[in-house]
């Protein structure tokens, strides 16, 4: 059996990128929203990490479900996903999770930019004042649905492949915990990533909140993956089959020790304990950071994704 | 600010509501059609004492409802040889839809295409409805689903509901076993052959333990070999 080609291979990597890139959107939107509440206010367009935030997760979603379309056998017939639901569907609620999240980003961020946009708008079209004027009526209402929709999109990625019963390591309850806040934290990173390269400066009050949160965050992942095998091994049967199948020896047990376990928890984990502890930001450390952490993220949904489906109930 | 809040909560509380009376509703419906049960549940037995491993099955099925080259509704699989020469044999055990009344792939399917056919409960496939995301092959305990290389819609056996069944006939596999190892038919009907089999004989049916009520029922050919 190769690593990558296998008879109970019936999703391949374009989903993991998805799951990957809906993960990254959701966090990316929940620390937006973090940070400006939180920290910066109503100054919140002006900082790099916030723009970061906004760019990459609108960015991302679109770009997540467009390799989606395109991977369907029928990629022109996707609108009939949008026409007709099934509420038992696991998929077809993630869809309407993903139109309604989508909806809400974008009133939040026009929100957040409202001062930029109503300056730009204010000679040439005019109009764009009542509208946003009209959003911030709701504001709170907004942001509050918007980190509801974020999480339920962070966690749906994880019931989108839990819900596959033919599979003993995917139907795992401890899953749509896990992908939510390796989710999350993929999204701190992207908006961190993001930041410096917007300019945003590495020792910014950004950069020391969201580190704060992520050394927990990655904690509670490290966790909830001891916990995701842990339960596989002791439900016994092809559960625990299929655990030793990816932990063992080869390509995947490579993939998850030294990539996920390595590069992508130990890694970000030790960075930020270092930086927290000697307050150095350089901008090399909080990018190298940031990096390490996506390629863990990038790295546990092809993981779970591929070995999740090697072993058969 | 306390006026947004208590806003946004309003908004909250109204939408949780909304979502509540929307899933009851669906469950009311959902107790009331299954009140109303129809009166024919197809199902089916494989005798795998009386299978020859012939392949007529798989043959007829592909002929009948135009299933393309490379990949089929229904395959036999073969284990063996068991036993000391001369006396040696081979297990035969068909691998196609088990026609699950709790089926994975019908939950999963986001629009719909995949369904169970109310009057006959056959799981079915709306190919024109079918949008291939492969989820229902990736639910399907039995890996039995696949995409049609010619309609790129998710496909299995569908008891020749389409064709034969249509047609008032017996499924293609069955009417073509020369050993009768394949019984169809009504178990909502006490007098029909299949119930008279399952009556019967000892009947085992795969993976029950994942909750599926599959209604591809197995009768076990003699041991082979000791497997621990």
């Amino acid at each position: 059996m190769s690593a990558l080609h296998f008879d109970t291979l019936v999703w391949h990597w374009p989903i993991a990128i998805y799951l990957f890139l809906a993960g990254v959107s959701a966090g990316a939107m929940f620390f937006a929203v973090l940070l400006k509440h939180f920290v910066l206010k109503q100054n919140a367009y002006k900082s790099g990490f916030v723009r970061a935030a906004c760019i990459v997760a609108p960015v991302a979603v679109m770009a997540g479900l467009g390799i989606l379309v395109v991977d369907l056998t029928k990629p022109l017939d996707f609108w009939k996903i949008l026409v007709f639901y099934n509420p038992k569907s696991v998929m077809s609620m993630g869809v309407l999770i993903l139109l309604i999240y989508q909806v809400f980003m974008f009133m939040w961020i026009g929100l957040t930019f409202r001062k930029p946009v109503d300056d730009w708008c204010e000679t040439r079209f005019p109009i764009v004042l009542k509208l946003t004027a009209l959003l911030a009526r709701f504001e709170a209402a907004i942001t509050g649905l918007l980190v509801i929709l974020s999480l339920a999109l962070g966690a749906y990625t994880g019931f989108l492949l839990s819900a596959l019963p033919g599979y003993p390591m995917l139907k795992n309850p401890v899953l749509p915990l896990l992908f939510l806040v390796s989710g999350l934290s993929s999204g701190a990173a992207a908006a961190l990533l993001g930041g410096v390269l917007m300019n945003g400066k590495p020792d910014d009050k950004e950069v020391h909140f969201i580190h704060k949160v992520e050394i927990p965050l990655i904690l509670v992942e490290i966790v909830l993956l001891f916990t995701f095998f842990m339960g596989l091994v002791l439900t016994g049967g092809q559960s625990k089959v299929a655990t030793f199948n990816a932990l063992g020896y080869g390509f995947w047990g490579w993939v998850f020790w030294v990539g996920i376990v390595g590069f992508g928890l130990s890694g970000p984990l030790a960075m930020n304990l270092f930086m927290t502890s000697t307050s150095k930001r350089k901008w090399a450390y909080v990018a190298g950071t940031a990096c390490l952490s996506l390629l863990g993220v990038i790295l546990l949904r092809n993981f779970i994704l591929y070995t999740g489906q090697m072993t058969i109930a | 600010m306390e006026n947004s809040k208590r806003r946004f909560l309003k908004g909250t509380c109204a939408l949780l509501a909304g979502a509540t009376g929307a899933t009851l509703l669906t469950t009311v419906n959902a107790a009331e059609s299954a009140k109303a049960e129809a009166e024919i549940k197809y199902a089916m037995v494989h005798d795998e004492s009386k299978c020859i491993g012939c392949r007529a099955c798989e043959v007829a099925c592909r002929e009948v409802n135009e299933v393309p080259e490379g990949v089929s509704r229904i395959e036999i699989l073969q284990t063996g040889p068991f036993g000391e020469y001369p006396n040696q044999f081979y297990h035969f055990s068909r691998k196609s839809c088990q026609h699950c009344e709790d089926a994975p792939c019908v939950n999963v399917c986001p629009t719909g295409a995949a369904f169970i056919d109310k009057e006959t409960g056959i799981v079915s496939v709306d190919a024109w409805k079918c949008v291939g995301c492969q989820y229902c092959i990736a639910a399907c305990p039995y890996q039995v689903r696949f995409i049609n290389p010619v309609t790129h819609a998710a496909d299995k056996c569908d008891f020749c509901r389409e064709t034969n069944l249509a047609q008032g006939k017996q499924p293609a596999c069955v009417a073509a076993c020369p050993t009768k190892a394949l019984v169809f038919g009504n178990l909502k009907d006490s007098t029909s052959e299949i119930v008279q089999v399952l009556r019967a004989n000892p009947t085992q049916r795969a993976k029950v333990a994942l909750g599926t009520r599959p209604k591809l029922f197995r009768i076990l050919a003699k041991s082979g070999e000791v497997v621990l």
